[in-house]
């Protein structure tokens, strides 16, 4: 049976020099990204023999990220850093992680409770989304007794905006209820934290002795021009484009709704994206208009995801780009058109400050006009929880999250800076490690700061290109099912089998955990022996092997983080100076010679 | 007389052959197998002591092309195999004593028919001419 072992020598080692494989380090929450690749490649090549690891897997990746299964549609951070990126495409680490996450979350729903005492703190975390959900994970599998005050009836927070062709709505649901009930977190729904008489107090009075606020982002922001709010924001047909996602995720808007509709998008973000393919597939003629040029790789460039602006492309969805809105017309009540001159510059050195050419004006006529430059926090209870400075920001230490204004409070998600789902979870983890050390009277800040180096490409003859991702073909997904097609188990291993592990070994260990090694064997020069030759370093696919000097001499050198113990060195080294320590092949040879 | 059986030597990846079955369960299967972390591993010098001690033949498994866990470790090892070839035909070896297969088979259960097919081949051969 195939059996993957996590505990012992096959356990993970947090690496003493942050020393980490390029995907691991830009993953916010450092998810063993080779250690799993590594395991899917060495599954069984039939599915039903396979299940049982993939569950493995499953169960390992979800220890450290219980919502492994949703990253697995919506994230792919991993893939910008991979080394294999620029020698025929990163490896396609989201869908991997999504053909475990496929099996897992049928799975998830017999997946037995944490054991866990909770003879802890009480913890009160604001807010159900990603940052939420993963402080209140961390902090009970820690012993404290948690519970999520979510100002709706659901968990999730922003998760629940991504269209469902993108996200299946089973996948999430799964995903953040089954979490709450295995890490055994405690919920109260409508709970709206600053409205009302439920305030901080109250909830500190209760016996919380921490606070933790991931409430999000719940406000659009509105349509500004030369630093003036553009009129007609409330006329007929206006919306915004957050508003009108959480909408169509609640079901509150029909098919073939915007049927006939000429729709214009404002914005050049992924939401805005996400909200133009939602319309066409709601029947809208579909315009999306941004201050951003083409060239992605400008400072001006649009900033959604190139396979997003691909996929609304092949839908049928025009883009016009730099041009900003400087009126909005209507007839009566109803919406009419907009004005839009031509965006020369969208950043300069003061960030943020778009220039216009206003003789170079267009107007275009529409039916609905979608608003989706952004969303920020609920100001006002943010205001009456005492948690901004004097200049109306939010006073936070992005160090530890926690609040400059009041001492069991933190802060993170969304609500303190916008960013990814996995940022989000980020925060989370961040939040509940500094609340640990406020309750146990710790020194918040010391040894927090962590940064990491990382592998350079290892040199190989011959670097395999990406395989295809198949989508279904724009006339065929004009609906809210999947359009991605994921990996089946053949596609998974050969596309797992392409990854470079170029990571260091003792964050990997997947093949101490599969029986393939007993343990990492080590490299060890005898420098005495060593001529200082450096065919060493040419066997050396990693940079592992290095010639310095030493004594004024100069000899050969093993970087330990680097070396993968492959061997090559050693049996290369013309003068016997190389050989592994704990390597059981040369035993095994005299052995078999023995019996000849 | 009895038949002639050739011996043979077989080295095969870890990474490649073999993985998903437990290796009590493959070893009474197969003769003289020796198992390596990487095609790679396999010295030079091993080979020529295979041949010294007795062995007819050595076959060694490694990944297919492209798919070595550590980047390049069977081409390697395939460079290496086509030198020491010559090397073997130089003393009046057979060359074709000495072979490499890059595939994969995550059962094992190809290894010892891959064994049979180059003991049948080694058979026609005869025992290897020592001195």
């Amino acid at each position: 049976m195939w059996q993957s072992i996590r505990n012992g020598t096959a356990a993970v080692e947090e690496a003493v020099r942050q020393f980490l494989p390029p995907c691991q380090a830009q993953c916010p929450i450092n998810e063993d990204i080779q250690r799993t690749n590594v395991l899917i490649s060495l599954l069984p090549e039939h599915p039903e023999d396979a299940e049982e690891g993939i569950i493995q897997i499953g169960d390992y990746l979800f220890e450290k990220n219980p919502l492994f299964t949703v990253c697995g549609y919506v994230c792919g951070l991993c893939e910008l850093a991979c080394n294999y990126r620029s020698k025929g495409g990163a490896i396609k680490r989201r869908l991997l992680k999504r053909f475990i996450g496929d099996t897992y979350t049928d799975y998830l729903d017999n997946k037995e409770e944490f054991d866990i005492k909770k003879h802890k703190a009480n913890v009160a975390v604001v807010g159900g989304g990603p940052a939420g959900l993963f402080c209140a994970y961390d902090l009970s599998i820690r012993g404290y007794r948690v519970t999520i005050f979510e100002a709706s009836d659901r968990l999730g927070g922003a998760l629940w905006l991504i269209p469902r062709y993108r996200l299946p709505e089973k996948v999430l649901e799964f995903a953040v209820e089954n979490m709450v009930r295995i890490a055994r977190i405690d919920v109260k729904y409508d709970a709206k934290v600053g409205e009302g008489k439920l305030t901080l107090e109250r909830i500190t009075d209760e016996g919380f002795d921490a606070i933790f606020i991931a409430k999000g982002t719940p406000t659009p922001r509105t349509l500004f021009f030369a630093d003036e709010q553009v009129e007609g924001q409330d006329l007929s047909g206006v919306m915004y484009g957050h508003t009108f996602l959480y909408e169509v995720s609640h079901g509150n808007i029909p098919s073939h709704y915007f049927q006939g509709k000429k729709v214009t998008v404002i914005g050049g973000g992924n939401v805005a994206f996400d909200v133009a393919r939602t319309v066409r597939r709601l029947g809208g003629d579909t315009t999306v208009l941004c201050l951003e040029c083409e060239d992605k790789d400008s400072p001006d460039g649009i900033p959604a995801d190139s396979e997003e602006i691909r996929g609304a492309w092949q839908e049928g969805i025009r883009i016009i780009y730099s041009r900003g809105v400087s009126r909005i017309f209507g007839e009566g009540e109803r919406l009419k058109g907009i004005d839009c001159p031509r965006c020369t510059s969208v950043f300069d050195e003061s960030g943020f400050n778009p220039q216009f050419d206003t003789s170079d004006c267009m107007s275009l006529a529409g039916d609905i006009l979608i608003i989706t430059v952004g969303q920020g926090p609920d100001k006002t209870s943010l205001k009456k929880d005492d948690l901004l400075d004097k200049m109306g920001r939010l006073a936070v230490d992005p160090l530890t999250l926690q609040s400059l204004k009041r001492e069991n409070v933190f802060i993170g998600g969304d609500l303190r800076r916008i960013g990814f789902m996995a940022e989000a979870m980020k925060d989370g983890l961040t939040g509940a490690e500094s609340i640990v050390r406020y309750l146990s009277g710790q020194d918040l800040k010391e040894g927090r700061k962590r940064d990491y180096e990382v592998q350079d490409t290892p040199l190989k003859r011959l670097y395999l290109t990406e395989p295809e991702v198949l989508w279904v073909p724009p006339e065929k997904r004009m609906h809210f099912q999947l359009y991605e097609r994921g990996f089946t188990l053949r596609e998974a291993v050969e596309e797992a089998k392409r990854c470079l592990c170029c990571g260091p070994c003792v964050s990997c260990k997947a093949c101490v955990s599969l029986g393939i090694q007993e343990s990492l064997p080590l490299v060890e020069v005898t420098q005495d022996r060593c001529c200082g030759c450096g065919i060493c370093v040419s066997a050396c696919f990693y940079g592992a092997a290095q010639i310095r000097i030493v004594d004024g001499r100069l000899v050969s050198t093993i970087d330990t983080f680097k070396c993968k113990s492959c061997g090559m060195c050693v049996e290369t080294c013309p003068s016997g100076a190389r050989r592994l320590i704990g390597d059981k092949t040369e035993n095994e040879v005299r052995e078999v010679y023995a019996s000849l | 007389m009895e038949a002639y059986v050739p011996k043979l030597v077989c080295f095969s990846c870890d990474f490649g052959w073999g993985y998903v079955t437990a290796h009590d369960i493959l070893a009474p299967q197969i003769d003289n197998w020796i198992r390596v972390t990487c095609s790679s591993k396999v010295d030079s010098a091993y080979i020529f002591e295979a041949f010294e001690e007795g062995a007819d033949g050595v076959l060694i498994l490694g990944c297919p092309e492209g798919r070595c866990h550590f980047e390049d470790g069977n081409f390697r090892t395939e460079k290496k195999i086509y030198l020491l070839q010559k090397v073997l035909e130089a003393y009046g070896i057979e060359g074709f004593r000495l072979r490499m297969i890059l595939s994969n088979n995550p059962g094992g259960e190809d290894i010892p028919k891959r064994i049979e097919e180059m003991k049948k081949a080694l058979g026609k051969l005869g025992p290897m001419k020592r001195r």
